[in-house]
């Protein structure tokens, strides 16, 4: 009796505590988990600068955000600020009760963005996402393998055909694996990303239709599975090429600048890591898709909303904006990132990001789906991966094909928009 | 003295309320419901309802969004999944992932069970190491398998490396990679139905094989005319719980080593509805795959149930 006489003296002691403030709480959804300190750091500091607004931040794992996103909008649960992965924003602003960010009040702070950036989350006048997460492919290497192959690290390839011709240097000498390019979930991305920066399209901005089937893309596809049927690009997954590089078995690989942190650790110690630009295709001028996640707004009208506004012009400031990209490795998303003191100490200090600042003016949107037949044409994207690397037939073949079955797929899609 | 008869004439008291409570609730013959109310509450509420939803969620179309009305759609669902290439390969590999288990996973643990039990108490290390991947993470072990099979300096290909051989790149091939997920799933579910085997041989009265062999019966005649016999209630629930789960067992090293691919080849059903629900939110799709995948592993377990329950001995 006397435990539960100080359990409720104790119950009703927190109670003023925590509604004694009368704070507005917000809730943020990211996906976030080596990088939540910083990203705490930043929220606390917002939360001391706005006294009476309080950020709730939820994790999530990156591959089920967008579904834990959408279950909690669906059960009525709370979200004010939601990280969404960029393919899915299409979705989610069809789908979803989606805020516009420039339509209340003031939307000069959405200036502070790069406007390629933007593109991602703007239909016609109306800015729905911002970037937040974001990364860009690079090209990875081992110095130690570069240099036991005869060939210096300090001078990458530049272009696609100097990625083939290193990496079957690579192979020949060392008989380690020459290259990879990361594939993504379904093969989405790194299709996406190898057609685009060929001078082909994906997939149309409204999502409804691939049109990679031209000559660009299938000759770049071509060259994909000639990295494969060559041996000098072992056919793997993501992960395992990924596990190969980390532990010095592999000379370059193509992925996201979102993996530096992790290279660079398990670099240390064991093989000189250099990074470089992602790799030009013949006489087309880069343009690599963004990858990663952006911020979409979901608060009602009132407090809330104006306590998540408030949060996200505080992210969009160009000091904490510069922080997060500094202190996560994500690219810095604010324009002219250099003009920060301590922004373009960094850069000339850590090489590493030089690849990521020189690509910023580079990036286009990631390629986002519709709301039907995306499975089926994910999956037709992945298979014809999987036959491309087999390479029992030619790309010619392989690549129009697939583009007619993705069409046929997305078909529902073109009848509605 | 006082206190008993207080006690006494309090309990008094509430005698006819109780009776009136009894009378009120049907009398004793309606006992036996309120104590399976509980259950039923919560196997109605978590099972049964989310079922009856899912099936009428399969014909409609919806977005998850409260505000928008779902749209009946009949079984156009049905019919677009089975008109697609991806129902037809994860059907396919599904049919694959159960006859395959059934060798490997509800007979392979027999002879297995029937060794150790053999061995006695002397057997408890074996049945401990066996058992042990049972208690892993499938998380971890599809990680773990993946580094084994690496095709850049993994594990397996570093040993045979040793004998100048090359491992194969088994997960890069449709056949093999379903077959290695089998394996795996196999490796890491034995030890389990092998126990269920153990306590099922020890049921068996010794006295019947110490009866046979004195009339001369040999292991093989032992183990074929009495070991099987009297097993075959256990082999049956071994291989009814066995095919319902394997196709959820292979889920997490499908996502997590093949996503479905390569062109495919590792998917089933119940990936297939995961895709379709929580990748790209078609909850129409999603919902009508899951009724599908329930009239199947329906279909099957009546079939096994109606050919094989008169083989199985249940007394002994």
């Amino acid at each position: 009796m006397k435990f539960l006489r100080r359990l409720a003296l104790a119950l009703c002691a927190t109670l003023p505590v925590s509604t004694a403030a009368n704070a507005v709480e917000i809730t943020f959804y990211h996906y976030q988990q080596g990088n939540l300190p910083t990203l705490r750091a930043i929220l606390d500091d917002f939360e001391n600068a706005n006294p009476g607004i309080e950020v709730r931040d939820v994790f999530k794992p990156s591959r089920n955000i967008t579904a834990d996103v959408q279950a909690a909008l669906a059960a009525g649960r709370p979200v004010d600020v939601a990280t969404v992965i960029g393919k899915n924003i299409i979705f989610f602003l069809n789908n979803t009760p989606a805020v516009p960010m420039n339509v209340d009040g003031d939307a000069a702070w959405l200036d502070a963005y790069l406007p390629n950036f933007l593109d991602l989350g703007r239909v016609g006048d109306k800015i729905f996402a911002i970037p937040h997460a974001y990364g860009t492919p690079m090209i990875y290497i081992n110095g130690d393998i570069f240099r036991a192959a005869g060939l210096d690290p300090k001078d990458p390839p530049k272009t696609w055909d100097e990625v083939m011709q290193t990496a079957r240097q690579i192979k020949d000498r060392t008989g380690k694996a020459g290259v990879a390019h990361l594939h993504a979930s379904m093969g989405d991305y790194g299709t996406m990303v190898m057609v685009t920066n060929a001078g082909s399209t994906y997939l149309t901005k409204d999502g409804t239709k691939a049109k990679f089937d031209d000559a660009n893309g299938i000759a770049v596809l071509q060259m994909w599975q000639d990295l494969a049927t060559s041996g000098v690009m072992p056919i793997a997954n993501d992960r395992q090429w990924s596990t190969a590089f980390q532990a010095g078995q592999m000379g370059m690989y193509i992925t996201s600048s979102a993996a530096l942190r992790g290279f660079l650790k398990a670099s240390d110690g064991k093989f000189e890591l250099a990074v470089a630009n992602y790799p030009l295709w013949r006489d087309q001028p880069r343009r690599v898709n963004n990858s990663g996640g952006a911020l979409m707004l979901y608060s009602p009208p009132g407090e809330r909303r104006d306590a998540a506004l408030k949060l996200l012009k505080h992210l969009s400031r160009q000091d904490v904006s510069n922080r997060w990209s500094r202190e996560s490795g994500y690219m810095p998303v604010i324009q002219d990132p250099k003009a920060d003191p301590v922004m373009r100490e960094y850069i000339e200090t850590f090489p590493y990001v030089r690849p990521v600042i020189a690509q910023m003016a580079e990036t286009v949107p990631t390629a986002t789906w519709p709301a039907e037949g995306t499975l089926e044409a994910q999956t037709t994207v992945r298979a014809m991966l999987d036959e491309l690397w087999a390479g029992k037939r030619p790309a010619a073949e392989i690549v129009p094909e697939a583009v007619a079955k993705v069409n046929a797929a997305l078909a529902p899609n073109r009848g509605t928009n | 003295m006082t206190a008993v008869g207080t006690a006494t004439s309090s309990a008094g008291a509430h005698a006819p309320a109780l009776a009136r409570l009894r009378r009120a609730l049907g009398g004793r013959r309606f006992v036996p419901y309120y104590y399976l109310a509980p259950m039923v509450v919560l196997l109605g509420l978590f099972t049964y309802w989310p079922f009856v939803h899912t099936v009428y969620l399969s014909l409609t179309e919806w977005n998850l969004r409260p505000d928008t009305p779902l749209e009946f759609v009949g079984a156009a669902n049905f019919a677009e999944i089975t008109g697609n290439r991806l129902f037809q390969d994860a059907l396919r590999n599904t049919l694959i992932y159960i006859a395959g288990s059934i060798p490997l996973k509800v007979l392979l643990p027999i002879p297995i069970a029937v060794f150790l039990w053999s061995l006695g108490p002397g057997g408890q290390v074996y049945r401990s190491v066996i058992f042990l991947p049972t208690l892993l993470s499938f998380v971890v072990v599809s990680v773990v398998f993946l580094w084994l099979l690496n095709p850049i300096g993994g594990h397996a290909q570093q040993f045979f490396a040793l004998f100048g051989l090359s491992f194969p790149n088994v997960l890069g091939q449709p056949t093999a990679a379903l077959w290695t997920i089998l394996l795996i799933s196999t490796w890491k579910i034995i030890g389990f139905n092998t126990l269920l085997y153990i306590a099922g041989l020890a049921s068996i009265n010794r006295d019947y094989i110490e009866a046979m062999r004195i009339d001369g019966a040999g292991d093989w005649a032992v183990l074929r005319h009495l070991i099987w016999p009297l097993l075959t209630p256990t082999t049956f629930f071994v291989l009814i719980a066995t095919v319902i789960f394997s196709i959820q067992q292979v889920f997490t090293p499908i996502d997590i080593m093949t996503e479905g691919g390569p062109a495919n080849g590792t998917t089933n059903l119940f990936y297939m509805v995961y895709q379709y629900a929580f990748v790209v939110f078609n909850v129409g799709y999603g919902a009508a795959g899951t009724v599908m995948l329930f009239v199947l592993l329906l279909a099957v377990t009546l079939i096994k149930v109606r050919l094989l329950d008169r083989h199985v001995h249940y007394d002994q």
